[in-house]
């Protein structure tokens, strides 16, 4: 036992000498890749179909021709483990492979502090490479001074998905909706109980905590001012708080929990016309959610044109990689994030929507989708993406957002006045982000 | 001279113990005294998703127990689930082992299998089949709460006091043919001529349960306690899946937050490595102390 508690007080002690500086980043001199030398690159991902659709694009001639010696293989896993394994692993200080992607709302922990790999240096110079980038996913992914902490692949703008025909059985329209009430309104005709047993079958949307996330962005960022105030300006934060309450008020949304069994089946069955969400729903519907609902479906904008981001994907290097390789680690970021071969080559295969803006007027963005109708969906995907605001990223926001969004539960479910959630969920993010 | 002794070492057997306990040994080094030493000094540091930022002392600890709001529920949600959830079980078990244990029951290998398997099956899948009954609008026990009851519907993972019973029953579930089986091991070792002394004496089958059986269970009814007492703080699964993961930060007003979840959201969701490993080492002094106590109680008459 005491040698056991003896060896205990080595370890710490040895830690504590180890960690004395406060600091586990390595030298910042990283040499430009080197043409002489093969590189064997490893991706974190997510998915199969993520990594085939990258592994795709990088089998293309304009990668291999100009870095043949880049070999890239992947280390694919469900959502969740992925993430768990690389923040872990990055906050252990060690690196398991030379590429991690994250999704947008991990991005945050890793904007200040380091951890990664800063992108804005020589050799990556990766605001210069990424100028034709959207503009609000470069700043979610850089910190107060100016550090860039990962890079973009893909963007989800979000938007209004309906059902055509349960829409015009109501004879009503959700096409240029000029504010929310008027979606309410509008919402409350589409609400039915259909066969008369007094039971609603019909509901206008799946949950009102959709609605409620398009003020706050997609919940993505803009939780704390960059003077590192949280929930401010409270206008946007009532705004939210209200409108939920709004629209479980009305009546019109059918309480179902995201990626439940019967949310799933909703969007097949007639349950529900409409949803909020970003542009990959689109693809989800299409393959699993209800494909059988092909051609009833269409995309229209969020009532007064408001524009949010609803999830995304960055790719980051971290710190602990080797110098020597991480030049190489970069070409293949760059051409995954800034080639339009590889843009478009996700956007096909994954309805990833591209982060590169000079795809917004590719030909791409005016082809029909039978899926829905026939219908040009991308262009108001690449016009909603154009228009997205930049709202800081801070190191607290997955807590705030957390508490928040317990706050917003307990107003639609205990009948909390809004106030009062607010300046609740206020002094615990203050109490909790230290 | 060194060539010598070490061969003498070797030759003499001295060195054999060595290699057959180093597996263990290397094990333990690697994944239990280095981890928790790791642990103890994260614990020290503001150490976020980047690594070690700034060190902190014992600042970790004191808002901890002082300023921060989560940490103190998350202790008494934890304190209500062991109670309701871990400790419940108990007053299930010791009967059900009784019965149990009684030769004339038919049957008893296939209901000690039955009771047996929750305790085999996945966590995820328990909580996905029970996130359906509970399902507020399309759940089963609502559909009989409303349908045959005639009662309002119950929200039992939206809702403060319904959120802990429904993780308690689902606790219960689980764990009631596990600790049946430790009692029924425990009954089996009990001397079957002291019941038929009992029943040449006139004692009834009751006053054999409370003369016998119980005072000669103690030392089993102790083990499944401090089991419990521990599991009881380890309860982060069944809440995390049944509530909707990190985000939701265990349902409205934090009624499913349990200790071991706050441990898991502070580190793996929010990115605060030293916050969470400060949370694993007072949770670490509560287990302690709840059994030290636990302990003293059950011994209390000896």
């Amino acid at each position: 036992m005491k040698k056991n508690i003896f060896l205990l007080i080595l370890v710490v002690s040895v830690n504590l000498l180890i960690y004395g500086n406060g600091t586990n980043e390595k030298s910042t001199s990283i040499p430009p890749i080197d043409m002489s030398k093969n590189y064997e690159i490893t991706i974190g991902t997510w998915g199969q179909d993520v990594a085939d659709a990258y592994n795709e694009a990088l089998m293309k001639s304009d990668f291999t021709g100009k870095f043949p010696n880049i070999k890239v293989k992947f280390m694919v896993s469900d959502f969740s483990s992925h993430h768990t394994r690389a923040i872990t692993t990055i906050a252990a200080g060690e690196a398991t492979n030379e590429i991690e992607m994250l999704e947008v709302a991990q991005i945050a922990k890793f904007i200040e502090g380091g951890g990664l790999q800063p992108l804005d240096v020589e050799p990556f110079n990766g605001f210069d490479a990424g100028s034709e980038l959207v503009e609000f996913a470069m700043v979610n992914a850089s910190s107060k001074n100016g550090r860039l902490v990962a890079y973009p692949v893909d963007i989800a703008p979000a938007v209004l998905f309906y059902r055509k025909s349960l829409v015009d059985a109501a004879g009503v329209s959700l096409e240029n909706l000029q504010s929310w009430d008027e979606f309410i309104n509008i919402g409350m005709k589409l609400t039915k109980d259909l066969d008369g047993d007094g039971v609603i079958d019909q509901y206008a949307i799946p949950h009102a905590v959709e609605v409620s996330s398009v003020p706050l962005n997609g919940g993505m960022s803009g939780w704390f001012t960059k003077d590192g105030v949280p929930l401010e300006p409270k206008s946007k934060f009532m705004e939210a708080l209200n409108l939920v309450k709004a629209v479980r008020d009305a009546g019109i949304d059918a309480d179902l929990g995201t990626w439940s069994p019967p949310w799933l089946q909703s969007f097949g069955d007639g349950t529900i016309v409409a949803t909020i969400n970003g542009a990959w729903f689109g693809g989800a519907l299409e393959t699993y959610i209800a494909p059988e609902t092909k051609g009833d479906w269409r995309v229209t904008y969020i009532p007064n044109n408001s524009a949010a981001s609803m999830g995304g994907s960055y790719m980051s290097i971290p710190i602990a990689v080797p110098n020597d390789k991480k030049a190489a680690a970069w070409e293949v970021i760059k051409y995954l994030c800034t080639s339009e071969a590889a843009q478009l080559n996700s956007f096909r295969k994954l309805s990833s929507f591209p982060v590169l803006t000079t795809l917004y007027d590719n030909p791409v963005m005016d082809e029909k989708v039978e899926f829905f109708g026939g219908q040009k969906v991308r262009q108001i995907y690449s016009q909603v993406a154009s228009k997205m605001p930049a709202d800081p990223v801070s190191e607290y926001d997955p807590i705030a957002r957390a508490i928040f969004g317990n706050y917003t539960t307990m107003v639609l479910v205990d009948d909390m006045p809004t106030t009062e959630a607010y300046s609740s969920a206020l002094s615990e993010i203050i109490a909790v982000a230290d | 001279m060194k060539l010598v002794k070490s061969r003498l070492f070797v030759n003499s057997g001295k060195l054999a113990p060595y290699i057959f306990i180093s597996p263990f040994i290397i094990s333990f080094l690697v994944f239990g005294l280095y981890p928790m030493g790791y642990s103890i000094t994260m614990s020290f540091w503001k150490w976020t998703a980047g690594g070690p930022q700034e060190f902190r002392g014992f600042d970790n600890f004191v808002k901890l127990l002082t300023s921060d709001p989560y940490f103190k529920l998350s202790l008494w949600n934890s304190f209500v689930l062991m109670i309701f959830g871990s400790g419940l079980q108990h007053l299930f078990a010791i009967p059900l082992a009784i019965i149990l244990d009684d030769k004339s029951i038919k049957g008893r290998d296939f209901f000690k299998l039955t009771f047996f398997l929750p305790y085999i099956t996945s966590v995820v899948s328990i909580v996905l089949i029970f996130s359906q009954l509970y399902d507020e609008n399309y759940g089963w026990l609502n559909y009989i709460i409303v349908n045959v009851l005639g009662q309002d519907k119950v929200r039992w993972v939206t809702e403060s006091v319904p959120i802990k019973t429904s993780i308690s029953i689902m606790l219960n579930w689980q764990f009631i043919g596990w600790n049946t089986l430790i009692y029924l091991a425990g009954l089996q070792s009990i001397d079957e001529s002291l019941y038929e002394a009992a029943e040449i004496d006139g004692a009834t089958k009751i006053q054999q349960v409370f003369s016998i059986t119980l005072p000669l269970l103690k030392p089993v009814i102790f083990f499944t306690l401090t089991l419990s007492i521990i599991g009881g703080f380890q309860i982060f699964e069944q809440p995390f899946v049944l509530l909707g993961g990190y985000e939701k930060m265990g349902g409205p007003g934090n009624a499913g937050l349990t200790s071991a979840f706050y441990l898991m959201a502070t580190g793996f969701s929010y990115g605060r490595y030293g916050k969470a490993s400060a949370i694993a080492w007072l949770m670490f002094i509560v287990v302690i102390v709840m059994n030290i106590l636990h302990k003293k109680i059950v011994h209390s008459d000896e």
